[in-house]
């Protein structure tokens, strides 16, 4: 596992990953059991919900008809809110750490002293920080197919993992977004803090320009939006979305180097 | 032989607001042990970060091995060493398990030399390094750099936090690095270390550099500050031409001054009046520049 920055990263992770993994796997299954429970009582919440402004709904549960079909219990309990933020929290400690954490802790000076050039150390922490996103997206996937299966939940397993590839590619942006800052500056708490704010900005536009009409056209500029908008779990992947998500992605890795590779590096 | 292996070019580097490096020409040639001297936050770090492309030269240029350090900076890590002055190791792994990452990222090394030299260090290297004390991470540092045969070794402060058995140790593995053909370019801000060492020395100051001198040139000029006590009271002007004699001051029978050079001239006066005592003081770095290579000595006091 000390062959490369890469292995050697995910080692380190290692244990934090398999917390992550599990507290992932730990949720989902118990938010599936409790599917049952939840469906005999289906008019009686629904009502309910249909109590608070919509406004209110959007904001914390997501665009949910019905909340006690497959699709509504899996958007309102798993999909719209928690692995969004499960995913964004990750990606932005890792991506903030990548770098600026090693810079920090200022175990970057004798690394980048081995014949390694920067890029090829910046881009193999970015492949670390995509690993553990993309294991998280891929635990997400299995417990929610394999979690089905005991309650009787009919879903489609390809509609559910075209929804993890939306939330992983959500939580890969974010993860760049936080390394390029990061490795542009050096410093963890800066890119812990602009993508903190990009995500809660993403969070605003999403869940309330729905119903401030000056606001709809904007949506398109929030992760979220482009990760759940179109509902991908109902309707399968949005091309557009998803192009959008990888282009931003693409581009906060490229920025990243651009600076990484130009700037002085703090002792 | 002459071939030189660091080569800096008008090389300036502002950062900061006073910290940095002015205008440095300096030469160090294939096959001698370098010494960078100065206090302190004059500017040695800088200096080599730019040679590690750790930072970017604001003007001018280094050149390593042959190398460009921005452009070839790969090619020259692959035939350098380094240990840098604050050093910061993964605290999660053992020693061995560090050696063999960074020797993976270098291709591989000969990893029965890279033993032998942490057993000539007596460093132990199934510890995690977390638990290990300063100076043992430095010994550590000292193999990760040492461990693959470079042919060039920058040590920054190297042996700051070595206990004493373990700096002649270092002393020793450097003199016979140099004579299996290698050079060594080391920082430092203690002038017998340097002197024990070094085949020639360049001393840095606020970022200038002051002098670049053969080790021998250095020790000629010996620099040191005197006390004579006298049994009555002695005229100041009696000692005030004295060849080598600065600083010179005199109060109630006890003359205090500073000598560079012999000493013959200085005792032959005192000799003249009847001498209780003489005390010699080490003196300081920043004092041995300032009388070398300061403006007027006077200013230093």
């Amino acid at each position: 596992m000390l062959r490369s920055v890469f292995l050697k990263s995910l080692r380190d992770q290692t244990r934090s990953l398999l917390w992550w993994l599990f507290g992932v796997v730990a949720y989902i299954v118990f938010v599936m059991l409790f599917y049952p429970t939840l469906r005999q009582n289906s008019e009686l919440l629904n009502d309910y919900l249909q109590a608070f402004p919509e406004a209110f709904r959007l904001a914390f549960i997501g665009e949910v008809e019905d909340i006690t079909s497959p699709n509504g219990f899996l958007a309102s309990y798993v999909f719209s809110l928690i692995m969004p933020i499960i995913l964004l929290v990750y990606a932005i400690i890792a991506g903030g750490d990548a770098i600026a954490g090693e810079e920090e802790r200022g175990t970057l000076d004798l690394l980048l002293a081995n014949p390694v050039s920067r890029s090829r150390v910046y881009l193999e922490k970015a492949a670390n920080v995509a690993a553990g996103v993309l294991l998280i997206s891929l635990a997400t996937w299995a417990s929610v197919v394999l979690g089905a299966l005991p309650v009787d939940m009919s879903v489609s397993a390809l509609r559910v993992a075209e929804v993890c590839v939306s939330l992983a590619l959500f939580g890969l942006a974010l993860g760049a977004l936080a390394l390029a800052v990061g490795a542009a500056t050096g410093k963890k708490g800066t890119a812990g803090g602009v993508a903190a704010a990009v995500a809660l900005f993403s969070y605003l536009m999403y869940s309330f320009a729905p119903s401030v009409a000056a606001l709809r056209p904007y949506r398109a500029v929030s992760l979220l939006y482009l990760y759940n908008g179109a509902d991908p779990l109902s309707n399968g992947l949005n091309l557009v979305h998803l192009t959008m998500l990888v282009a931003f992605t693409v581009a906060c890795v490229a920025v990243g180097l651009y600076f990484f590779r130009r700037r002085d590096l703090a002792v | 032989m002459n071939e030189s292996v660091i080569s800096l070019d008008h090389l300036t580097k502002y950062y900061g607001k006073s910290r940095g490096v002015r205008d440095l020409n300096l030469t160090v040639r294939r096959g001698e042990v370098f010494g960078y001297l100065g206090p302190n936050g004059a500017g040695k770090t800088t200096t080599i970060r730019v040679l590690l492309d750790a930072i970017r030269p604001t003007e001018g240029s280094a050149q390593v091995l042959g190398l460009d350090s921005r452009r070839q900076s790969v090619a020259i890590k692959r035939r350098l060493g380094y240990l840098p002055g604050e050093l910061s190791l993964y605290d999660n792994l053992t020693g061995s398990e560090y050696l063999r990452y960074f020797a993976n990222l270098r291709g591989g090394v000969d990893w029965s030399f890279a033993r032998g030299l942490a057993a000539r260090l007596d460093l132990r290297l199934s510890q995690r390094i977390g638990s290990l004390s300063q100076g043992n991470k430095r010994k550590a540092g000292l193999v990760q750099a040492l461990m693959h045969r470079p042919e060039l070794l920058v040590l920054d402060e190297p042996t700051n936090g070595l206990d004493p058995l373990v700096q002649q140790e270092l002393y020793r593995m450097l003199l016979e690095f140099r004579q299996d053909g290698g050079t060594v370019f080391l920082s430092s801000h203690n002038l017998p270390e340097v002197e024990r060492i070094c085949d020639r020395v360049a001393v840095i100051r606020e970022g200038n550099l002051v002098a670049v001198e053969e080790i021998e040139t250095l020790k000629r000029r010996a620099y040191r500050e005197l006390e004579i006590h006298f049994a009555g009271r002695v005229p100041a002007q009696a000692f005030a031409g004295v060849e080598g004699i600065r600083r010179v001051r005199v109060d109630d029978g006890v003359l205090h001054c500073s000598v560079v050079g012999s000493l013959d001239a200085l005792i032959k006066v005192a000799a003249q009046y009847e001498v209780i005592n003489i005390v010699s003081h080490e003196p300081s770095l920043e004092r041995i520049f300032l009388a070398y290579y300061g403006g007027g000595i006077e200013d230093a006091a």
